[in-house]
Formats: C-alpha cells, sequence, structure tokens
C-alpha cells in the first residue's frame, strides 16, 4: 500500500474515526451503565447509544430561520475533526511510538477545539437560551483551561521533556505533586467532558438544554457522537500523561485497559455523586483552589527536581 | 418496516408539556421517570428541548391559552414523533368539559396543523406509571 | 394573646360590622358592607398582626362577595371579612393593595372573572384569561332565571 493510502486508513478506520466512533459508543455505554448501577437500577443495554445515534439520523433536520446557517452545520464537524485528530495522534503515539517533540503542546490545542466548536455553534443558533448556555461555557473554558495547563507543568518539570512518549515512560503520580495534579486534571476533564459537576453549561433543566437546544436530527447525532469520541480521547490523554501509558500487548495492554477504565469510572463516580455548582462557584473553584493547589504542585516538583527526591 | 421507526423504537426521548393541568398527571410523569421504573432500560430519557424529542406527553386540556403554544412545540418536534395524551383531561377534556376556558382536547388541536399525526391515549386521572408504560408498549407495537 | 383576648379586640369593630359568626373556636366571619372593608382589614393587618392570605369572590343571589381570610398564627384561627358589594351593575370596593403588596394578583383575578372594580389599584391588567378574550365578558358571574 502506498503512503497516502495507509496514512487514510489509519485516520479513517484504525486507529481513527471508526475505531474510535465504535469505542466511544462502548464507553459512553459504560458511563450509563455504572450511572445506573450507582443509582440501584439496571441500565441501558451495550446497543443503546448506536441505536441513539441512528435514530437521531432518521429524524428530520430543523435549522431556525435566523441562524447562521454555514458556522450551525459547520460547528459539529470542525468539534469532530478535532477529536478525531486529538485520538488518532494518541493511538499512534501508543501503537507505534511515533513521537514527536511538542506533541503534548498540539494535544492541549486540539483539545481546546471541541469546546470552541459547542460555542460556535450555541452562538450561531439565534437563541437566547443557546446564547446563555455559550457564554457559561465560555466562562468555563476560562476556568479550566489554565489548572489544566498548569497540571502539565508539572508533569513536564518532572519528566524533563515534553514529548508524550517519554511522558509516558515514567508514571509521574507516584509523587505528591503528581498526586496532586493528577485530581485537579481529572476536575478538568470532567468539565470538559461536560458533566456534572460541571455540566452548567449544557443544564437540561435549568436552561432547556441550553447550548444544542435548536440541534435537531443528524446534527445532533453529530454532536453526540463527537462527546463520544472525547470520551476516548480525553481518559487516554490522562493515562498516558500521569498514569505511565498504555501498553499495546500482553500484560501492559490489560493493565493499561484498566488504567483507562479506571480514570473512567472515577469521572462517571464523581459525576454521579455530585450536584451542579453555579458558574461562579466554578471559576472560583477552578482559579482559587486548584490554582493554589496545583502553585504547590509545581513548587513541590521543581524542588524535587533540583534535589534528585523523586516522591516530591 | 422502516428502519426510522424501528430506531425510533429502540430509543425514544420524552419531552414533557402541561397545557393547562392541575398537575397530577404531571406528578405522575416525574415518577414515571425516576429510578425506580427505571425507563432508561428502553431507551426513554427525558430532554430538555422539543428540537431533542420523539415523544411528547402532554398533559392538562388545553386552554386557549396553551392552545398557540402547543402548536409550536408540535411543530418544534421533528418528524417522526409520537404524541401522547396523558390523563383524563388530555385524552378527552374530562372533567373540564363545557369550560369557558377550554379549547379542546389534544387531539383536536394537534389534527389542526397535522392530519396525520400519531397520538397515543393514556386515560386516567392521573394514570399511573404502569399505565404509562402499558400504553407506551401499546403504541409501539401498533407502529 | 388567648382567644379571649382575641374575642375581646375584635369588640373595637363592632359598629362597622353587620354580624360576627364563630363556626368553630378557631373560625371567625366579620361580615360587613363593601365600604367598611378596608377598615376592617387594615385594623386586622396593623392593629392584631393578622396575615393576609387569599380572597375570594361570589357570585350570590342579592350581591357579590369578597371574602378576604387573615390567619392569626398564634392560634391558628383564620378570620375572614365578608365584604357585601349591594350593586350588581357597577360592583366596587376600595383595593387593599396599596396596603397589603401580597392582595394585588388576586385582586385582578377577581376582576377578570367577576367584573368588580378595585378602586385604587396600582396596576390592574389582565391576570389569567386568555389574551384573545373579549372584554367586558365575565365567565364566573352566574346566569339566574327571572
Amino acid at each position: 500500500m502506498s503512503e497516502g493510502l495507509q496514512e487514510l486508513f489509519w485516520i479513517l478506520i484504525f486507529p481513527g474515526f471508526v475505531f474510535t466512533v465504535a469505542l466511544g459508543l462502548v464507553v459512553s455505554w459504560v458511563v450509563r451503565k455504572v450511572s445506573a448501577r450507582v443509582q440501584w437500577r439496571k441500565g441501558p443495554p451495550l446497543m443503546q447509544p448506536l441505536w441513539d445515534v441512528i435514530k437521531l439520523t432518521g429524524k428530520e433536520v430543523l435549522i431556525p430561520e435566523q441562524a447562521n446557517r454555514m458556522v450551525f452545520i459547520g460547528a459539529p464537524m470542525v468539534g469532530m475533526a478535532g477529536v478525531l485528530l486529538l485520538s488518532t495522534m494518541l493511538w499512534r503515539i501508543t501503537i507505534s511510538h511515533s513521537a514527536f517533540v511538542g506533541d503534548i503542546i498540539v494535544a492541549i490545542y486540539l483539545m481546546v477545539l471541541p469546546s470552541l466548536a459547542l460555542i460556535l455553534g450555541s452562538s450561531a443558533s439565534a437563541s437566547p437560551h443557546a446564547a446563555l448556555g455559550a457564554s457559561r461555557e465560555m466562562k468555563l473554558v476560562m476556568g479550566y483551561e489554565l489548572p489544566l495547563v498548569l497540571a502539565l507543568i508539572v508533569v513536564v518539570i518532572k519528566a524533563g521533556s515534553i514529548s508524550l512518549a517519554a511522558i509516558a515512560a515514567q508514571a509521574p503520580i507516584a509523587s505528591i505533586s503528581g498526586v496532586l495534579a493528577f485530581l485537579v486534571s481529572l476536575l478538568c476533564i470532567q468539565a470538559k467532558l461536560g458533566f456534572v459537576p460541571f455540566d452548567i453549561a449544557e443544564s437540561e433543566t435549568e436552561i432547556a438544554s441550553g447550548m444544542l437546544i435548536e440541534y435537531s436530527g443528524v446534527l445532533l447525532a453529530l454532536w453526540k457522537i463527537m462527546q463520544a469520541m472525547m470520551l476516548v480521547a480525553l481518559p487516554l490523554f490522562m493515562v498516558m500523561v500521569f498514569l505511565g501509558g498504555f501498553g499495546t500487548s500482553g500484560w501492559p495492554l490489560v493493565w493499561g485497559i484498566g488504567k483507562y477504565l479506571l480514570v473512567v469510572v472515577l469521572a462517571v463516580l464523581i459525576k454521579n455523586t455530585n450536584p451542579r455548582v453555579r458558574i461562579d462557584q466554578a471559576m472560583k473553584f477552578f482559579w482559587v483552589f486548584c490554582g493554589l493547589a496545583l502553585a504547590a504542585a509545581v513548587v513541590l516538583a521543581m524542588v524535587g527536581n533540583a534535589y534528585g527526591i523523586g516522591w516530591l | 418496516m422502516s428502519w426510522k421507526i424501528k430506531a425510533l423504537k429502540k430509543s425514544t426521548w420524552v419531552f414533557h408539556v402541561n397545557t393547562g393541568a392541575c398537575n397530577n398527571c404531571d406528578i405522575e410523569v416525574v415518577d414515571l421517570l425516576t429510578p425506580k421504573f427505571d425507563v432508561e432500560r428502553f431507551g426513554i430519557k427525558l430532554v430538555g428541548s422539543p428540537r431533542h424529542a420523539d415523544a411528547l406527553l402532554v398533559t392538562g386540556v388545553v386552554t386557549a391559552q396553551a392552545a398557540p403554544r402547543l402548536r409550536e412545540v408540535y411543530m418544534q418536534t421533528p418528524k417522526p414523533c409520537v404524541v401522547f395524551a396523558i390523563g383524563a383531561c388530555a385524552c378527552g377534556t374530562g372533567i373540564f368539559h363545557k369550560g369557558y376556558h377550554v379549547v379542546g382536547p389534544v387531539d383536536k388541536i394537534i389534527r389542526e396543523i397535522d392530519p396525520n399525526a400519531i397520538i397515543a391515549y393514556v386515560p386516567g386521572c392521573p394514570p399511573k406509571p404502569e399505565a404509562m408504560i402499558s400504553g407506551v408498549v401499546k403504541a409501539w407495537s401498533a407502529l | 394573646m388567648k382567644l379571649q383576648e382575641l374575642d375581646d379586640s375584635l369588640q373595637a369593630l363592632k359598629d362597622k360590622v353587620i354580624s360576627v359568626d364563630k363556626t368553630t373556636d378557631k373560625r371567625i366571619y366579620l361580615t360587613c358592607e363593601s365600604e367598611k372593608s378596608f377598615g376592617i382589614c387594615k385594623f386586622l393587618y396593623e392593629d392584631l398582626g393578622c396575615r393576609f392570605v387569599i380572597a375570594t369572590g361570589i357570585d350570590s343571589d342579592n350581591y357579590f362577595e369578597i371574602l378576604y381570610h387573615f390567619a392569626y398564627d398564634e392560634l391558628g384561627c383564620v378570620i375572614t371579612v365578608k365584604s357585601l358589594v349591594r350593586d350588581k351593575n357597577n360592583p366596587s370596593v376600595d383595593s387593599l393593595a396599596n396596603l397589603l403588596p401580597a392582595a394585588s394578583w388576586i385582586e385582578r383575578e377577581v376582576h377578570d372573572e367577576l367584573g368588580i372594580e378595585f378602586k385604587g389599584h396600582p396596576d390592574m391588567r389582565r391576570l389569567i384569561l386568555a389574551d384573545d378574550w373579549p372584554e367586558g365578558v365575565y365567565p364566573l358571574r352566574k346566569e339566574r332565571k327571572k
């Protein structure tokens, strides 16, 4: 096969679009099943997320008259493109170790794209509910991006390199600053995935589905697929950055799957045991509390590096 | 049967509309969506926007003020969709028959804008959640 | 204060009311003419410290009745002021809304349904009838055979 065809295969089939979407639908089923068990009930069957998407593609698409059509239709595609690229990149790094220097920065950049796409799509919806959702999501993004980057700085200091493969080789969580950074970035990932306690922007009962209120049919299916793909890419990123990477065969593979499921289940448990916070409470939490915790973590990491103490 | 209807039966997202009810039926609808009856097993989920909905759970006799709003909500729901008229008032005005504010039961208002609407009736005052589940199952087997 | 003291203080209203009925210990009805009802309600609210609960409008044979229900929470009593509006063609009574902002909406509803004019109401707009309901048609007025 020629190079181009092989690249196309990687992006479209494995580990790209088809693989990520399939895995994302399975993981979103895991999320719903764990939520159901926590609430002492059975949950949906395994194929439920797939049926949701199929049903949505069969419904008619209603676009508001005053909406900006190009942005309205383009926004979910932009978001999906960003997550697709991120997921493909991360899987390629774990599977074929084809890392490049500075890929953690590319990952951070790509992780912003889905949130940006949500904001764009809801701003183009010409609805006051969507505008409110968009403004809340903007504030939330401003809130959690800073602690997320600080947490990654901690990891970079400890590993001494900005290459994801090198960071994944160590397990920065085996230290105090690593644990602090892991916990804070778990909460930031929670906000990025749109889970309670930070699902302010898409709060169903408060603002009638907020950001996605005007989306229907195939476009809504695209958003759901994008959210499923985020469930694949973001915990994988966490595993690679903090928990020591994902193996590719034998015991490291099983161990890797275990770590990945651990991150997902942690996010779901936090989701099910907490109420939703207001946007000002969320901002205060991210900037003041997480910021201070991470400042301490950065100091500890630098001290540990300078004096060679590994567990700081 | 067409794949759209098959997928609709496997995954039904409901939106609750109150057109002037006494709230008894609304309490029972909310009861239905709690973990006790666990309708998520059947793929039923409550959504916050009519544009995401497949089934409208309409309670209440339709008052003069609520009639244009009910029509708007129905038009905002992407087809194919099913309208469930919950309770005696929604099925056929119930005890508010001949009230000065009553414009008609739900099916009269919906058929004015869409004569081919799919409407299912769940009578009761209020209907038990088990009756509502039975109504949904019968509607699916009739489709 | 105890029940007996409540009875004594209600004696101050003796010249304003037509009758004082106590159906049970905790339920007192003060019947009066429509001109006097504002003064009685003011006394109940300001001097006795009762809490306004709700108002009711009734279309009776010879007059409209407006019932104002006040709660005396210390004893768990409800005191109802029954105001008789004798003129059925142009019914009107003084509004309580400036004294008790809580009475504003219920007076709007009574006006919508029975057509009773509340003099001095700060914001008399339609409350519960539909936007396209014709003016001057009062749904809860009864039709009586002559």
